[in-house]
């Protein structure tokens, strides 16, 4: 401690002695009023002039002012600004207020920040300690109900986490379409910083009326998420800690069938069965003789997650620099499932001199992720039969002590279709290797007083390696003469992309008196190239993986190649400001973008704001409950591109495709006299129309505080008008194609979102806060261009793949003048209760059907919407909305003496759910396939059967091809509102008194826990459902993706 | 200067660099595809265009369109056959809009027409070019006329009127036509190919499988008929290029044998073959790749055989065939019938040298246990095979057969669902093994080589005996008729002078045919079944025509839904279930209907009446 007071006192002298002989130097120390302790990296700036320093580890700040400099301002964030006279002392002591109405809280805006009171646009911001706060994987999740406006959704559990940001809304239809832009230290990385350790994260700064991100154009219609990481501050040396374990639950487990009971449902299904055309296995008749076998229980278990970080941030007047590794280590709760990610961050900022100044960040990091059974559709392991007998003849158990795994009867058509999962799981290799570089650089001078430019330069790498092993399975066949093995293959991909920018901006920022103009204007350029590689065939044994050695070696038909992107720009931003009451922004962004034609290769994106800070009037001074008000007015156009893949404008051709592809694709070649020839066919037709999405955004917006900023208010109203927006859409088969990119139509969303906050305090020891996100978003699909007045959904989308089972290729249908993605299907009534009812259906029915010709007693009963007098596509009508009438968060923190508590809720309102999973587990018909399979326990006891006329749950079959019970209808729906305990958190920090013994400013402890506990009526697992590839055609469906569960961390932060 | 306004001086540069950088290379934002190749960058020799017609013919090697749609609808819509497994709802003309069969048929129809009309205008600009020569030209657009209106021959003959895309772009709205537009259409398309196709006699060997000009005028004569154009028909059917070039084989077995491929009978067929190292399994999948490089013909064999068994026979069929007729068992087997395949025989022996015969047949026997019926004839006397049943009460062995299924051990399959009959016609292929081990090649034999014969010179002759009754001249159709059965007893004059069925679908003997018309059904009916027309020459004849002969061939029985017991008498005469529907085929019916997936995505489209 000494050598650190000596180090710093040293260094103080030397500032000292750099006094210009016109100037004056200032001293002080800035400390937090509450608890006395210094504040550390507060920013000390001349007030109208850009000369600034930061305060050092002890809160000490020496600074070198013009004689005629008065005033000081000393702003941090957490902490209220306060402005300082320069006395004649110049030794001046700052006591800090921790911020309450944040209005002088820094915000990065794009290119530049500025204050909160001085926004114009709408932004919502998030800090390091609030991220601290719960353990999360990636930024994004740290978003969640703590911006309001943004929706984020944990789509499912799995390991990495599989997360949504929907921004004001669903501005495109297309999958992936409806990502923010994330720019993380200025630069623009695309949809994606799951390579971001969050504890590397200083703030986030989520930009979200067109105002705010017009400065990013045809990237910005989604929303830009502003990633700033944590820097070296001047002054000392900070060496923090953070580690967490946690462990994680079993997911909770659908309710299915033993192997008696499944034996017996069987058994019953085939003595009702008229046709006599279903038979159980022969096995099956005797049910006491079965063993059961439990599929969720060897799937799932206790997953673990460990995450360390250390960072080293701190340096001196001329150079500060920080370095942090972090490791977070998950081991999934299903088999096989895990997530590592070794990162490394590192920068550098470097003033030489005081007009130049330099900064250098490099982050670095490797991933290891797999998840062998994917992330969707998981619940489709959990529904094979529960009993392997008559399977292997080795052992009737998913895997017995002497590591034997059972399998199905390979030759029986009820279970020929399955698999042991554990086996595969256990016995497939499979790698994901991923590592990722950011690195940029970026040189300012001062030309003058005000006017700076900057050039930055960087690089972002993204290098992925993946590999497949199957080795070859005889056991089958071993056992069952003629049954066939599974053959061995190795596969082996690659992908690699550089991206590189280069930007030139140019800023200006002066008061002239009650007038302050800030400026900023630049240049930039970006192109991004992605090699693709990859193959496989069959390993001679199962240890070589050489590629070389590998038989049938087959490049993969698709994705070898390379694609390039490229985006050329111009922009600008000014903001003019009067004696701190009026202000007014406009900003323009001119995008060149390799992705369209040359009749639209650029696009200008205007927008403009104003703000009135209405509480600096003087009649509204005496006003004393009012501290704060400000209202804001912004319209801006801002584009997407980002729903669609390169060259779509073009009209492409592929072929010349070897006869036997590997791949799902077509060869598109032809046998003549049995000698292959090659084929070519157009795969896309011409489309030099094509152009980016564009929102045509408004937004009003107030800022209030009251209680002296205790309690603030931001409210926006916002009307978001996305035209033309892109999809890639299932096209009617007469153009030839099955899917064309198009600028289909055009959508609105409405919106309001508010913002509470009370700050609490009660004494020194005791304070508290309460947060309140609330957002109400109507979307409303308001044209289609393509002829049509409906969007279908596009189930290939659909992670897991499509949906099995008849019917279920369409399940959505987004009509004009209703919300997007909105359910669709039949109208479920009950179920027929006998054959007289049928009868009677049938007499009036044109053709003597009322629904399906097999339809009997016990079948669902479908309403005849359209009164035709049968029942059949026509009749299909929209049967719920997945969007929600509202969602939000609220946000409890509190904290007394050393102790500090967390709670945080989230929740949405209003949102319809449809129950794809619920259908299949009351279907013992194997979906969309041959064979059956298992149906829950629920189902099981209560279904229709002549002595048990239920009017909800139609009876078991062995096929429902013929009945269509299943195809979606409403007896799928449910509410999907919910509300859920995101997290509980209670810290506690060492007295600093103990915690400076052992030479460490300060050392916390927590225990959290997240999903604790939810609330709603959904029947399903979890009610917190996303939208599934980000296609909001895909939303609201539960198809059983990964699933969640609780987590119990434990947590310790240190600073030295 | 001071240094430091130097160095500003240079920083300020550098800014300015970048500006200069995008004003130069005006290119930065146009950049080449690596993927996928434009127009100009593909098509820069004959190959190139070639291949691109070959793409066309390439959207017919689809198992779902093939099989699951124009060969189901062919003989399933006739009752000659019935659907096992996941489309049952064929047996009963239930068939949903939602049914991936029709979509397929639909979509992968119009991706071909799609290609076929992209063609016409790359094809002309090679020629402008020079790439290619005019023979070349003329023939690589005649394959793609023929191959269009081929398509909309299946599309019209399937759905009724459907929308006609003859252009190159499209944006896939258009509403359907009237059934006999599509057909005039195929009639216009067909004749635009005969002016440009290649003879037969000139194809060169290495081109075996292009349409011919023989194929075009095959066509054209069917369309005409659609649209009762008998006489045009007749016309057509006579000439030269299919009475000289094409020629009936003179064994009837010959004509689906392996061996016979693009025979001198064949018109026109898919082509299929396997190719080195690729996959016959189910990873090949029925989907493309795996249905699109072989064709899966043991998909209709016995459960006992292959465990897949997803078609079989009605026993109705089996019954009508006149004695002596050698058509029989070379299109539909029962119990105790051998199969009479001379490639199946050469390569197996028949049924007896089949992998699952020679362990015992496990699967199928395995499954008797499960039925009281089976416990009550544990011994198969009739035949001589022994079914025992050992300790444990449920597994049993089975002796080696060579039928398929025993007189008292029919093959009904292990859920006894099946009648005991099946295809023999598509049981050709001798390296088929269906869903077990071939122990030749040691993976499973599910996808094979063998092309698909659309359409043949016999069914020419008995279009042509049709055209003949339809204009009054019936001592020729009668002619025509005897043709094509003679070869069925065996040789010229060999055919019996009375037409009639051995026995009727419920056992009673047959009664002579006498009316022309009903001679030409019949004979459509033993002559192609098992093939892709039946239905469709049934229909042709017009819809009420169909369902009576249906309904009369089958006993059919309006709105019964559910299977009966075999009426007639025989080995599967048991009085139980083993998947014989007898639903009568209704007007609405004899249509598909259009597929949902296609009217969402096109509101124009109406459904066809009844779906």
């Amino acid at each position: 401690m000494r050598k650190k007071a000596f180090l710093s006192g040293l260094l103080f002298a030397l500032c000292c002695l750099q006094v210009f002989a016109q100037q004056k130097t200032v001293t002080g120390k800035v400390t937090d009023l509450a608890s006395d302790q210094p504040v550390v990296g507060s920013t000390v700036s001349v007030k109208g002039s850009n000369i600034a320093t930061q305060t050092g580890a002890d809160g000490t700040f020496s600074i070198s002012v013009p004689g005629s400099a008065k005033t000081l301002v000393i702003t941090s964030i957490g902490y209220e600004s306060q402005e300082v006279l320069i006395r004649g002392d110049n030794q001046i002591s700052v006591l800090l207020k921790t911020a309450n109405s944040r209005l002088n809280e820094v915000v990065v805006i794009g290119y530049g920040s500025t204050t909160r009171k001085d926004i114009t646009g709408s932004v919502s911001s998030i800090n390091a300690s609030t991220i601290e706060k719960v353990p999360v994987i990636s930024a994004a999740q740290a978003l969640q109900g703590r911006a309001a406006g943004v929706q984020v959704t944990n789509n499912d559990g799995s390991p990495g986490g599989n997360i949504s940001v929907l921004i004001r809304g669903t501005g495109s239809l297309a999958s992936y379409g409806n990502d923010p832009l994330y720019v993380v230290d200025g630069y623009p990385v695309g949809t994606s910083i799951n390579n971001i350790d969050p504890n590397d994260i200083a703030t986030i700064d989520v930009l979200k009326d067109a105002s705010a991100t017009a400065i990013y154009g045809i990237r910005a219609a989604n929303g830009v998420v502003l990633i700033t990481t944590k820097r070296g501050k001047k002054g000392g040396l900070e060496i923090s800690v953070n580690a967490y374990n946690a462990q994680q639950s079993k997911p909770k487990e659908y309710n299915l069938l033993n192997a008696q009971q499944f034996a017996t449902l069987s058994n019953q299904v085939e003595a009702a069965d008229s046709t006599h055309t279903y038979h159980g296995l022969p096995i099956w008749h005797t049910p006491s003789a079965l063993h059961s076998v439990d599929w969720q229980n060897a799937l799932y278990r206790p997953g673990m997650t460990q995450n360390y970080n250390i960072g080293i941030r701190g340096g001196n007047d001329k150079m500060q620099s920080a370095m942090s590794l972090g490791y977070y280590d998950q081991k999934g709760i299903v088999l096989g499932s895990y997530f590592k990610r070794l990162s490394f961050d590192l920068s550098l900022d470097y003033q030489p001199t005081k007009w130049l100044k330099s900064s250098t960040n490099a982050k670095y990091s490797y991933q290891d992720a797999n998840t062998p059974f994917g992330t969707g559709s998981l619940y489709q392991l959990a529904v094979n039969p529960p009993t392997l007998d008559s399977g292997n003849h080795q052992t009737t158990q998913i895997k017995d002590a002497n590591g034997n795994y059972g399998f199905y009867n390979p030759i029986n058509p009820n279970v020929f279709k399955f698999n042991n999962p554990v086996y595969s799981v256990e016995t497939n290799q499979s790698k994901n290797i991923t590592n990722f570089l950011l690195a940029n650089s970026y040189l300012e001078a001062t030309i003058f007083d005000g006017l700076k430019v900057k050039t930055l330069a960087g690089v972002n790498v993204n290098v992925f390696s993946a590999s497949f092993f199957q080795p070859e399975d005889d056991r089958e066949a071993a056992q069952y003469p003629g049954a066939v093995s599974g053959t061995a293959y190795y596969h082996q991909n690659q992908s690699n992309t550089f991206d590189w920018l280069w930007e030139n901006t140019i800023s200006y920022d002066k008061s002239f008196g009650a007038h302050t103009i800030n400026f900023v204007g630049g240049i930039s350029a970006q192109k991004t190239t992605t090699t693709l590689n990859g193959g496989g065939g069959i390993p001679p044994n199962s240890t070589i993986r050489d590629l070389a050695q590998l038989r049938n070696l087959q490049f993969d038909q698709f994705g070898n190649g390379q694609t390039v992107a490229t985006l050329e720009s111009q922009f600008a931003r000014l903001t003019y400001s009067f004696s701190d009451k009026y202000i007014i922004t406009g900003t323009v962004r001119r995008d060149g973008s390799s992705k369209f034609d040359t009749s639209h290769k650029y696009g200008v994106f205007p927008s403009g704001a104003v703000a009135w800070r209405i509480k600096q009037e003087s009649f509204m001074q005496n006003l004393s409950w009012l501290s704060d008000l400000k209202l804001r007015g912004s319209y801006g156009e801002v584009g997407n591109q980002s729903p669609i893949g390169l060259f779509q404008y073009q009209a492409l051709y592929n072929g010349n495709i070897a006869a036997s592809v590997n791949g799902s694709a077509d060869n598109l070649g032809y046998p003549f006299d049995k000698i292959y020839q090659n084929g070519i066919a157009a795969t896309q037709p011409a489309n030099p129309g094509l152009k980016w999405e564009t929102d045509y955004q408004t937004d009003f917006g107030l800022d209030a505080g009251f209680m002296k900023g205790a309690l603030t208010l931001t409210a926006d109203w916002f009307n978001r008008k996305s035209k033309d927006f892109l999809l890639t859409l299932a096209a009617p088969a007469q153009t030839g194609y099955n899917y064309i990119t198009r600028n289909v139509g055009s959508m609105d969303n409405k919106g309001v979102e508010i913002a509470v906050n009370y700050n609490g305090n009660s004494g020194r020891d005791f304070h508290y806060n309460i947060g309140v996100t609330f957002s109400s978003i109507k979307n409303t699909l308001t044209s289609i261009t393509s002829g049509t007045n409906a969007v279908t959904n596009v189930t290939t989308g659909l992670s897991g793949g499509a949906l099995a089972g008849q019917g279920w290729d369409q399940f959505s249908n987004s009509v004009v003048g209703g919300p997007l993605g909105e359910f669709y299907g039949y109208k479920s009534i009950g179920i027929i209760q006998s054959q007289a009812q049928i009868a009677g259906l049938n007499s009036k029915a044109p053709g003597g059907i009322y629904y399906r010709a097999a339809t009997s007693a016990g079948d669902r009963l479908f309403a005849d919407v359209n009164g035709d007098g049968v029942v059949n596509a026509s009749d299909r009508t929209a049967i719920g909305n997945p969007q929600p009438k509202f969602f939000g968060g609220l946000n409890l923190d509190a904290g007394y003496k050393a102790w500090d508590i967390n709670l945080y809720f989230y929740g949405t309102y209003g949102n319809k759910i449809l129950d794809y999973v619920e259908s299949d587990l009351e279907s013992f018909q194997k979906r969309g396939s041959e064979g059956v399979e298992n149906v829950s326990v629920n189902y099981y006891n209560n279904r229709w059967t002549p002595t048990n006329p239920s009017n909800k749950y139609s009876r078991a079959l062995a096929v429902d091809d013929n009945t269509l019970n299943n195809v979606p209808s409403s007896a799928w729906v449910q509410d999907g509102s919910f509300l859920k305990l995101k997290n509980l958190t209670i810290g506690y920090t060492v007295p600093p008194s103990l915690s400076n013994k052992v030479m460490m400013k300060r050392i916390r402890l927590y225990f959290s826990t997240q999903n604790l506990f939810t609330i709603t009526k959904y029947t399903g697992l979890d009610p917190e459902i996303g939208t599934q590839g980000g296609n909001a055609t895909l939303n609201g469906i539960d198809n059983g993706t990964y699933p969640s569960s609780r987590y119990y961390t434990f947590g310790l932060n240190v600073t030295l | 200067m001071k240094k430091s306004t130097k160095i500003k001086i240079l920083i300020i540069a550098a800014f300015f660099g970048l500006g200069i950088q995008q004003a130069c290379k005006k290119n930065f934002l146009y950049q080449t595809n690596s993927l996928q190749g434009t127009a100009d960058a593909t098509f820069n020799k004959p190959a190139d265009i070639i291949s691109l017609v070959n793409a066309i013919y390439d959207t017919y090697q689809n198992s779902d369109l093939l099989k699951k749609c124009i060969w189901y609808r062919a003989n399933f819509g006739s009752h000659d056959f019935f659907n096992w497994g996941g489309d049952v709802f064929w047996n009963t003309y239930q068939i949903p809009a939602t049914f991936g069969g029709v979509t397929t048929l639909w979509d992968q129809s119009y991706i071909g027409i799609a290609r076929a009309n992209s063609a016409f205008g790359i094809i002309q600009k090679a020629l402008s070019k020079g790439i290619i020569d005019v023979a070349l030209a003329n023939r690589l657009t005649g394959e793609a006329y023929f191959l269009r209106g081929m398509t909309y021959y299946y599309l019209a003959a399937s759905f009724g009127g459907v929308p006609l895309e003859l252009s190159a772009v499209t944006d896939g709205l258009t509403p359907r036509s009237s059934r006999d537009s599509v057909f005039r259409q195929v009639v216009s398309d067909m004749q635009k190919a005969e002016g440009l196709l290649l003879s037969k006699t000139q194809l060169p060997t290495a081109d075996l499988g292009r349409a011919t000009k023989g194929a075009a005028y095959g066509f054209e004569g069917a369309a005409r008929m659609w649209l009762k154009d008998y006489a045009g028909a007749l016309t057509v059917f006579n000439n030269p290029e299919l009475t000289s070039n094409y020629h009936l084989l003179p064994h009837f077995a010959d004509v689906n044998e392996f061996t016979d491929q693009n025979n001198d009978e064949s018109l026109f067929e898919v082509q299929f073959d396997l190719p080195q190292g690729g996959t016959q399994d189910w990873n090949g999948s029925w989907q493309p790749p795996g249905g699109e490089l072989g064709w899966i013909d043991s998909f209709s064999w016995p459960e006992e055989i292959t465990q897949q068994g997803y078609d079989y026979g009605n026993p109705a069929l089996w019954n009508s065939y006149q004695s002596g007729d050698i058509r029989k068992l070379l299109t539909i087997t029962g119990p105790g019938d051998t199969l009479a395949s001379p490639g199946i025989i050469a390569a197996w022996g028949g049924i007896k040298g089949y992998p699952p015969v020679l362990s015992g047949y496990q699967a199928y026997v395995s499954s008797l246990a499960a039925h009281a019926a089976d416990a009550t004839k544990p011994i198969d006397t009739a035949d001589g095979n022994k079914y025992a049943v050992n300790t444990n009460g449920n597994t049993v062995a089975g002796n080696i057969i060579n039928t398929t299924g025993s007189i008292l051990h029919p093959w009904f399959g292990s859920d006894h669902g099946r009648t005991g009959y099946f295809c023999s016609k598509k049981w050709r292929d001798p390296n088929l093994t269906g869903n077990y081990n071939n122990p030749k090649t040691n993976a499973a034999g599910l996808f094979g080589s063998q092309n698909q014969i659309l359409l043949r010179y016999a069914e020419i002759i008995l279009d042509r005996a049709e055209c003949k009754v339809r204009t009054g001249d019936i001592p020729g159709a009668m002619a025509d008729l005897t043709l094509v059965r003679d070869r069925a007893w065996g040789g010229t004059g060999k055919s019996p002078m009375v037409m009639q069925d051995s026995a009727n679908y419920d056992g009673t003997p047959g009664v002579p045919i006498t009316d022309p018309l009903q001679m030409v059904l019949s004979e459509y009916r033993h002559e192609l079944s098992g093939e892709y027309s039946v239905f469709f020459d049934l229909c042709r004849a017009g819809t009420d025509v169909a369902i009576a002969f249906i309904k009369s061939a089958n006993g059919t029985v309006d709105a019964s839904y559910n299977p009966i017991p075999n009426p007639a008498p025989g080995p599967t005469h048991d009085g139980l279930q083993h998947g014989l529907y007898n639903t009568t085929l209704t007007p609405n019916n004899a249509l598909l209907p259009i597929p949902q997936g296609a009217i969402a995505l096109n509101p124009h489209l109406t459904q066809n009446p009844g779906y």
